[in-house]
Formats: structure tokens, C-alpha cells, sequence
């Protein structure tokens, strides 16, 4: 598996090349563009005609929308300033006449749209800022649709609330929901803080699609002490804060994936005590020594500064 | 790898510029105009004028808990006020008002809102508060906590614990922080395609946590002040539109702490050492980051993108340095600086370019370049260890870190309801003053999604992952050396491999299942020391079911577990013990929403149990030696109402049970004087029953 660098750059060079012919494939496909709905005509009074059906009775909600932004009619982009309801389903002459749920775009998981066709009603508006990365991202590349996570017509909608968001966020992400139900954990059970904080479900050229560059400054915006640089550094705590820390939560103290002295003697093996086995005999009534590198915070009980240490004599992190 | 990432930087932009000269030249796809005088939009509910609920009740808690109130502020018992509120108001030309308060005489209060003309501007302020409670069982003879000097009564030295006067002088002490952040911001559409915000948080951290202090081999934990506020600035200007999309952005981030430093007195007396009456730890320095990033995304073609994003940033701390010691008998050099003048610059850079190449064939590549370049001058450092004696002098290590990373993934459309998708990851990281300088790790992937009857959609993933590196090689300035058998588990060589299954069912139209199980193995062959396997399991599943128009039911369910093994040598030579941990974690849970009464009555019910146990053992030649099981359990029931009495009036009712056990070795039995030369806070294992009933009225207007 380990590569080398002439491969390496074949492998660069191959990339460029079966992109440069993709694009000129693509550039003599471009006359077919797909469909975007079946109806061709625009309803006579536009939502009138709409909401002589789709009255406030009907079983999917619709009237919400009109407490939300997208109804805002002296903002001239939302949809309700222009082609009203058929701006995002399309021309609906044909399904006001018919009925037919296949003449009108629908935003349903049934729809006859593919995802793709139906996002893009969506990107039409919202493709900038923090929608520069979604063609790509894992959520779209995964086949997400905009409504898989939204609801449009919602007054408030889920995801967009603290309380809410991780329980939509859930419904793909069950481990995720095991995590943050851990005894250890970031406050997400109890509406504090959302999943949106860390990771930008829109995409993002960050690993885990992270809301910032890099773990540890995604970390840093909230736990800036941490950020130094110190003079004692702790190699790992500078390069990955998830070395140590689970994110999501566990099942141990402090979001650690393991319990000290077992977590640090996984990278400590200096001779004298950092090496020493550690066994059981060092519990209370044990009968056996060593219970100062054991009990309390373990390691912890003198290296207390393992996130670095700015004092001349913290080599150690002691100080 | 380093050398690589430029020429690499270069085939991609020359990649970008081959997709611009194919770029799609089709006419655009205009729209007829649309004959909209007769569109008048009557039927339509728009909601002009003042609107919004008040919600005001009480509530109870049966019993204090620290850790049920960890996060949710209620950790005392008693009488609690429930206040809510949210307004919402629309005037004549786009001008908007919403706001949102909760919980507003909790520790966890918000206030949110946000007004303006839509489409134009719009003005932003934010509130909220989080609470941390880490503790109400702590004990500790110091006085002074919570400042930055922690001072003992009489009695003390001592030579261990057993000898100190703790039965007369600990007083109880608990641990807790609070966040306060205050935000405000704007953002401006000054034409349609551009839009810029700004906005600034103000955050503060008060507090108490624990920490430790110790002089050589005597400890003792201590009660740190946390007193910190931290400055944000989010600036940018994003442009859209159809082909381009672009966003200039300046972040700026200031800590500072209140507290440069805690110290505390020697609760130890050694008589080698008479005159290390007194530490001092360095708090957290204050320090900044400033960063200016520009991400731009381009539409080639219908079906071709890219996406690039730079951004700069530099990390700075220049603290004053403490004094090496409080020990006066100490004659200690002078430092080389007076301050660290740390500063390290960090780059991200990320290209990616992705077309869907036919109807049935896509492509993706993506370079990202991560540099964390530390600047830090290096200089040599004469240090005192634990304020006793004069120690070897040391030279800093300012870590540096590049990555370079490459991936390329198809993703090709076999048939109507079958995908199948391959990848190659590179991944390659430099790192300075370590005893691996470089790996590179290259992971194969393939996915297979198909669909069947319209009903079930199904998701195979498989992967395998390399990692290799040069060799250790000791860093020279750490003394005493590393054990060179040792592989530090993120540098070390190792093969990871992963599969994933997952299934989401339609069974019914009232009735989806969604099933998932995902396994993955590390092995770090050449590990002889450390981390030497890692392997994790994780199954679950979900199933939503619409019992009838007025009923939904929800149920989960979930187990992980993690283990791990690693070794290690007492000898300072080959391995000669070894140790296992092993974690299963399980979650279930259940909830209802019924509508009792149409209109009149909703009442709902969630419960979950969440159970924890970790298994760890250490394995010497004298025999295995097995740990009791860390343990947690969790069961937490919710039950609430809502009955409409009017239109605009509701009574809401609820009920919230919890149940929490927890054990931990490393807590339960150890009391202050339990370990001879570690004064502890004598915390144990937190475990509570609380009951919590809440009523309130909810006013809609």
C-alpha cells in the first residue's frame, strides 16, 4: 500500500488527465439537461390556485410556511415575492387541473426528481457562503436531499434549533446518538450545544466535515486556553485533541478514550515509573504499591499540566 | 511527501484550467416570463404585526446532584421557575423581529434575536449560559479556593497523610464552572450577489476545576481558579453567483486569563528538601489567533466543479514567564528570555474538483495541505523539578506538523438502484522534534448502494489502510531516552481495517427500519511497546412507526465495543507486561407522541437506558491481574403534557426521572489518606435518583 513518489505523481497526473477528458465529455453532453418537473404551464392565480386544496386541513402542514422567510414578500429573493409556491414546485397548471402528483415537482423521498434535480430548486438561492461546498460533500455525494434534513414549511424549522437539530442529525448518525448519551460527554443531550457547531453539514474541506480547518481549531473556539503555543508542549495535544479526548462522548471521565496510567503508557515507556505494569494489587486493601500512579487522577495526580505548560520549570508538566 | 504537495497544487490548477476551456457553453436555460397580475396571493396567511408565546410554571427537584445537573443547571433541589418566551413581529417592508428566551431563571438561559429589513440587513444578539457542575463531593483542607493562592491551617506539614490534621480541616468544596457568551453581529446584502457580516462574541469561563500540584513524588489535588475571557471576530464577504461563489472571511479569536498562575503550600514535609515549602503552576497564558481565509467555488460545466480554499493564520503567546521556583535556596541562572514570543503560523489549504463525467460515472479529487509551522524561538532552559532541586537544562521543542493529503474517489451508477464507489486515500504527515518524522498511510475503499424493491436501501462499505513509517529515531535533547521498541499510536506503523453495513427499510408506509453494523481492526505489527491492537464493534438500529394518525412510536437500540491491547517493558528492553482494555457500551430507548384528545390533549413519553462497563486487566509474569469494571447506568424517563384550554392558552405538564450509578476504581474507597503521598479531595463515583415535576402555562398572542 505505501506509495512513492513517482507513483504518487502518476497518480496526480492520471487525476488531471481523466478530469480535463470528463469536462470535455461533459461540455458536448451539456445540450440534453435533465428535467426539471413535468408541468410546462404556470397555474392562473399562482398560490390561489394552490390553496384551494391545499387548505390549512390538508394532512401535510402548509400554512407555517407563511411565518417564515421564505414568505417574506419584500425581500424580492424569497419565493413568495415572485413565483410563489411554483418557485420551487415548478410550473402547476398541469397538477391543478389533473392532480396528478407527478405534474407538479415534488420535494417528497417519492418524488419522481432525483435528489440531485430536487436540491437544486434549493441551490438556485443557496448556493453561496456557507453552501460553497456542497456539490461534493459527503452529505451530497451520499445522496442527502435538502429535505432529508430540512423542513420548509415548518415554522421553526428542527434542525435549525438547539433543542432539536441533533435529533434529525440522529437519524443516520445512531452512533452518535450512543455517544452523546455516554456519562462523559458535550452538553448536546440537553439542547446546549448542537451538532452544527462542530461540523458543517453543508460541507466542508475539513476532515469529518469540521467547521474549521482542523480538529484542534474547531476545539480551540471554544476551549482557547488550550491553544498556546507553550513552551512545554505536549506533542500530541498540539497535533490532534482526539489522540486523547473522544469527542462525542464516553464511557470514562473526561471524554478520554482510556483511563490513565493504561491511556498515557500507550506512548510512555521511559524506564522508571512510566514503564512500571500497574496491576490491581495497588487498590485500596490491595496490599501492593504503586496506588500514586493509580488512584485519583493517576498520572494526572503530578503531571497535571499535560495540555502544556508555559512555566520555565514545566518541562516535566508539573508546573 | 512534502515535496510533492507543490507540484501537485500546480496539476491541479492546470486540471482546472482544461475543464475552463471545455466549460459548458450551452445557453443558459431562460425562463418564458410568467404572467403573475392576476397572482394576488389571497388565500395566502401572511402574518403581519406582533406574535409570539410567554410560558411561565414552577417546577421541582427532588434531590441535589451535581452530575444530573452537569449541564442541565439543576443540580440543587427545591422550587425551580420555568419562563419562556418568544416574539415575532413583521412590519411593512421586509422588517423583522424574532426573538427567543429560555429558561430564564436556570443556569442554562439563552436569549436569542434578530431583527432588521429581509433581504437588506439584519442585527444579531445572542445570550447563553452553560453550567458545568464536575463535582459536589470534593474535600480539601486548602483555604483560599477559588483565588490563585491556596493556603493550609495549622497542622501542616506532615509527613504523609496519615499524619496530616484532615478530620479537623477539610471543608467541602465543589467544582464548577460557568459560560457566559455574549454575541453581536450584522450582516448587509448591499447587492444581491454580495452579503457581508460581521459579528463578535464575548465569552467568559468562571469558575473552579481540580488540578494537581506535586513536589517530586508528593501530590496533592488542588482547586484551580477559572477565570477566563475570550473575544471572537467573525468577519466576511461572501459573493454568489450562478458560476462563482466566493467567500473572504477574517477570524480573530483573544484569551485571556485572569489568573497567571495558582500557587499553594506544601502540604508535605520532606526533610531532604526543608525549604520546597510552596509551588506554583502556570495557568493557562493568554494568548490570540488571527486568520484570513478566501474559499471560492466555480461551475465549470452543468456537471463540473471545484472548490478551493486557503486560509493563513497565526497563533501567538507572549505570557511573562513565572519565576522557576518559589524555593529562595535555590541560586537558578537566568532565563534565555523573559517570555516565550510564541508564534506559530498555520496554513490550510484544500483543492477539489468534482464532475459528474457521464450520467453514470462521477468523479472527485481533493489535496489538502495542513501546515502547522511553529515559530517558536528555541532556546535553552535552566529548570528547578518541583521546586527542589536544579535539574539538567532543556531546550523547548516547538512541534511543527504537515500534512498533505490526496484522495480520489468514482462513484459509478451500475444500474438504475445500484452504486458502486471506489476511493484511494494518501496521507502523509511531517513532524518535527518526534521520533517519527514522517508517515504516510494509504487507504483503499470500496461502496456498494443498492436498493431493492423500492423498499430497502442498502450500503456495503469496505476499506483497508497502510500506514508505514522510516523508523524511529530518538529525539536527543529528551532525557531519559524513549524505549525504542516503542510505536506511538499515531505515528506508528499500522493496518486498519473497516467494513460497514447498512440497511434503511421502508417496511410499511407507516413503518421504517434503519439497521447498522460497522466493525473496524487496527494492528500495529510493529509496535512492540504501546499500543499494539485496537478493534471496535458497533450494531444498532431504529424503528419509527406510525401506529395511527394520532399515535407515533420510536424505538433504538444500540452496543459498542471497544477494545484494545498494548504492552510494555519494565526491563526498559522487550515487552514484558501487557494490557487490555475492553468497553461495551449499550443504549436503548423508546418514545411516544399521541394525541390523546384532537386539539386538546398531546401527550408523549421518552425513556432511556444507557449502560456502561470497562473491563481492564494488566498481565505480568506474575500472573494477570484483572481491574473491577468502571461502570455507568443510566435510566431516564420523560413524561410531559400539553392541554389546550383555549385557543391561545395551554397547561404543560411534565414529569423527568433519572436514575444514574456509576463505579470507578481510580474514586471509590479512596479517601484523602488513602494513598500515603497523594492528598486527595477524596471524591467518589457519582450516582443519584432525582425527580423532577415541572407545570406551566403557555400564553400564544
Amino acid at each position: 500500500m505505501k506509495i512513492n513518489k513517482p507513483s504518487f505523481a502518476a497518480l496526480l497526473l492520471s487525476s488531471c488527465i481523466v478530469f480535463g477528458v470528463a469536462a470535455v465529455a461533459q461540455a458536448q453532453d451539456a445540450s440534453a439537461p435533465p428535467a426539471t418537473g413535468q408541468g410546462t404551464e404556470y397555474s392562473e392565480k399562482g398560490a390561489d390556485t394552490c390553496l384551494m386544496c391545499h387548505t390549512e386541513s390538508w394532512p401535510y402542514p402548509i400554512f407555517p410556511i407563511f411565518k417564515t422567510k421564505h414568505a417574506n414578500r419584500a425581500d424580492t429573493r424569497t419565493p413568495f415575492a415572485g413565483l410563489q409556491c411554483e418557485a420551487c414546485h415548478g410550473p402547476g397548471a398541469r397538477h391543478a387541473t389533473t392532480g396528478s402528483k407527478d405534474a407538479t415537482n415534488s420535494f417528497k423521498e417519492t418524488s419522481f426528481l432525483s435528489v440531485g434535480q430536487r436540491n437544486q430548486a434549493c441551490l438556485d438561492c443557496h448556493q453561496g457562503n456557507a453552501h460553497i461546498g456542497w456539490i461534493g460533500s459527503t452529505h451530497e455525494i451520499n445522496n442527502l436531499a435538502c429535505t432529508s434534513c430540512h423542513k420548509l414549511h415548518a415554522e421553526h424549522d428542527p434542525v435549525l434549533a438547539k433543542a432539536t437539530q441533533s435529533e434529525v442529525c440522529y437519524k443516520c448518525h445512531a452512533r452518535e446518538r450512543a455517544d452523546f448519551n455516554k456519562s462523559s460527554t458535550h452538553p448536546v443531550r440537553f439542547g446546549l450545544i448542537t451538532c452544527s457547531e462542530c461540523h458543517s453539514p453543508h460541507g466542508s474541506n475539513a476532515a469529518a466535515m469540521l467547521a474549521k480547518p482542523t480538529v484542534n481549531q474547531t476545539c480551540y473556539t471554544c476551549h482557547a486556553e488550550k491553544r498556546g503555543p507553550f513552551l512545554w508542549e505536549h506533542a500530541p495535544v498540539a497535533e490532534d485533541c482526539t489522540l486523547c479526548h473522544s469527542p462525542h462522548g464516553s464511557a470514562r471521565p473526561s471524554l478520554l478514550s482510556k483511563t490513565p496510567p493504561s491511556l498515557c503508557q500507550q506512548c510512555h515507556a521511559v524506564a522508571g515509573h512510566p514503564s512500571v505494569a500497574y496491576t490491581s494489587t495497588a487498590l485500596p486493601g490491595g496490599g501492593g504499591g504503586g496506588a500514586a500512579f493509580l488512584l485519583a487522577g493517576g498520572c494526572i495526580n503530578c503531571h497535571s499540566q499535560v495540555h502544556g505548560s508555559n512555566h520555565p520549570s514545566g518541562v516535566k508538566l508539573m508546573r | 511527501m512534502k515535496t510533492a504537495a507543490q507540484p501537485f497544487l500546480l496539476s491541479m490548477l492546470s486540471a482546472l484550467c482544461s475543464v475552463t476551456g471545455a466549460a459548458d457553453s450551452a445557453a443558459a436555460n431562460g425562463q418564458a416570463a410568467v404572467d403573475t397580475s392576476r397572482w394576488l396571493c389571497e388565500l395566502c396567511r401572511f402574518e403581519d404585526g406582533l406574535s409570539g408565546t410567554l410560558e411561565l410554571g414552577g417546577g421541582n427537584v427532588s434531590d441535589s446532584s451535581s452530575k444530573f445537573g452537569e449541564y442541565n443547571g439543576l443540580d440543587d433541589e427545591g422550587g425551580f421557575v420555568i419562563g419562556d418566551g418568544a416574539a415575532r413581529y413583521r412590519g411593512a417592508g421586509g422588517a423583522y423581529l424574532n426573538v427567543d428566551a429560555s429558561n430564564l431563571w436556570l443556569d442554562t438561559r439563552s436569549l436569542a434575536a434578530e431583527g432588521g429589513q429581509q433581504g437588506k440587513y439584519s442585527l444579531f444578539l445572542n445570550y447563553d449560559e452553560i453550567p458545568h457542575f464536575v463535582s459536589d463531593s470534593a474535600e480539601t483542607p486548602f483555604i483560599g479556593n477559588g483565588g490563585a493562592s491556596l493556603t493550609l491551617p495549622a497542622g501542616f506539614p506532615a509527613g504523609t497523610t496519615a499524619l496530616m490534621p484532615l478530620a479537623s480541616t477539610l471543608r467541602p468544596v465543589d467544582l464548577e464552572t460557568k459560560r457566559q457568551e455574549l454575541g453581536v453581529g450584522a450582516a448587509w446584502t448591499a447587492v444581491r450577489a454580495w452579503e457581508y457580516a460581521a459579528n463578535f462574541r464575548h465569552q467568559t469561563r468562571d469558575g473552579t476545576q481540580g488540578t494537581t500540584g506535586a513536589f517530586f513524588v508528593n501530590a496533592s489535588q488542588l482547586v484551580a481558579p477559572v477565570d477566563y475571557d475570550t473575544d471572537e471576530i467573525d468577519a466576511s464577504a461572501s459573493y454568489a453567483s450562478a458560476k462563482l461563489q466566493a467567500k473572504f472571511a477574517y477570524y480573530g479569536s483573544k484569551f485571556r486569563n485572569n489568573n497567571a498562575s495558582l500557587t499553594w503550600q506544601n502540604p508535605f514535609s520532606v526533610p531532604a528538601f526543608p525549604d520546597a515549602v510552596g509551588g506554583q503552576l502556570a495557568l493557562p497564558p493568554d494568548n490570540e489567533f488571527h486568520q484570513i481565509s478566501a474559499s471560492a467555488g466555480y461551475q465549470f460545466a452543468d456537471r463540473t466543479r471545484a472548490t478551493a480554499d486557503v486560509a493563513y493564520g497565526r497563533m501567538t503567546q507572549d505570557d511573562a514567564f513565572l519565576a522557576p521556583t518559589l524555593n529562595t535556596t535555590l541560586a537558578v541562572p537566568a532565563l534565555p528570555r523573559v517570555s516565550l514570543d510564541g508564534r506559530a503560523n498555520i496554513l490550510n489549504a484544500n483543492v477539489e474538483l468534482n464532475s459528474a463525467v457521464t450520467d453514470r460515472l462521477r468523479l472527485k479529487a481533493t489535496y489538502t495541505h495542513n501546515d502547522r509551522d511553529n515559530r517558536t524561538p528555541r532556546a535553552v532552559y535552566d529548570w528547578v523539578s518541583t521546586d527542589m532541586f536544579l535539574a539538567s537544562p532543556r531546550a523547548n521543542l516547538p512541534y511543527g506538523f504537515t500534512q498533505d493529503k490526496f484522495k480520489l474517489r468514482a462513484d459509478y451508477k451500475t444500474s438504475a438502484n445500484v452504486r458502486t464507489s471506489v476511493g484511494f486515500d494518501h496521507d502523509s504527515n511531517a513532524r518535527t522534534f518526534q521520533g517519527v518524522n514522517t508517515t504516510d498511510e494509504s487507504t483503499i475503499w470500496g461502496t456498494v448502494t443498492s436498493r431493492f424493491l423500492d423498499k430497502v436501501d442498502m450500503t456495503l462499505k469496505v476499506a483497508h489502510g497502510d500506514r508505514g513509517n522510516p523508523g524511529y529515531q530518538p529525539v536527543a535533547t529528551i532525557v531519559p531516552p524513549e524505549n525504542p521498541l516503542l510505536g506511538r499510536y499515531n505515528m506508528a506503523a499500522r493496518t486498519r481495517d473497516s467494513a460497514e453495513l447498512r440497511a434503511d427499510i421502508a417496511a410499511t408506509d407507516k413503518m421504517s427500519i434503519g439497521l447498522q453494523i460497522d466493525a473496524s481492526e487496527d494492528e500495529y505489527s510493529d509496535s512492540t511497546i504501546g499500543l499494539t491492537s485496537g478493534r471496535e464493534l458497533n450494531f444498532g438500529g431504529d424503528i419509527a412507526v406510525t401506529l395511527s394518525e394520532q399515535t407515533n412510536l420510536h424505538f433504538f437500540a444500540n452496543r459498542q465495543v471497544i477494545k484494545s491491547e498494548q504492552a510494555g517493558s519494565q526491563t526498559f528492553s522487550t515487552a514484558d507486561w501487557s494490557g487490555e482494555n475492553e468497553d461495551t457500551i449499550d443504549l436503548a430507548g423508546i418514545g411516544l407522541r399521541h394525541v390523546a384528545i384532537k386539539d386538546k390533549l398531546d401527550i408523549g413519553a421518552d425513556y432511556t437506558v444507557s449502560r456502561s462497563s470497562s473491563e481492564i486487566s494488566v498481565n505480568t509474569p506474575a500472573g494477570g491481574s484483572a481491574f473491577p469494571d468502571l461502570s455507568t447506568s443510566l435510566d431516564s424517563l420523560k413524561l410531559y403534557a400539553t392541554y389546550r384550554m383555549k385557543e391561545n392558552l395551554s397547561l404543560r405538564a411534565g414529569y423527568w426521572y433519572e436514575r444514574y450509578d456509576s463505579k470507578n476504581w481510580m474514586l471509590d474507597g479512596v479517601a484523602h489518606d488513602t494513598i500515603p503521598n497523594v492528598l486527595t479531595f477524596g471524591e467518589q463515583s457519582p450516582r443519584y435518583r432525582v425527580h423532577v415535576i415541572t407545570m406551566s402555562v403557555r400564553y400564544s398572542f
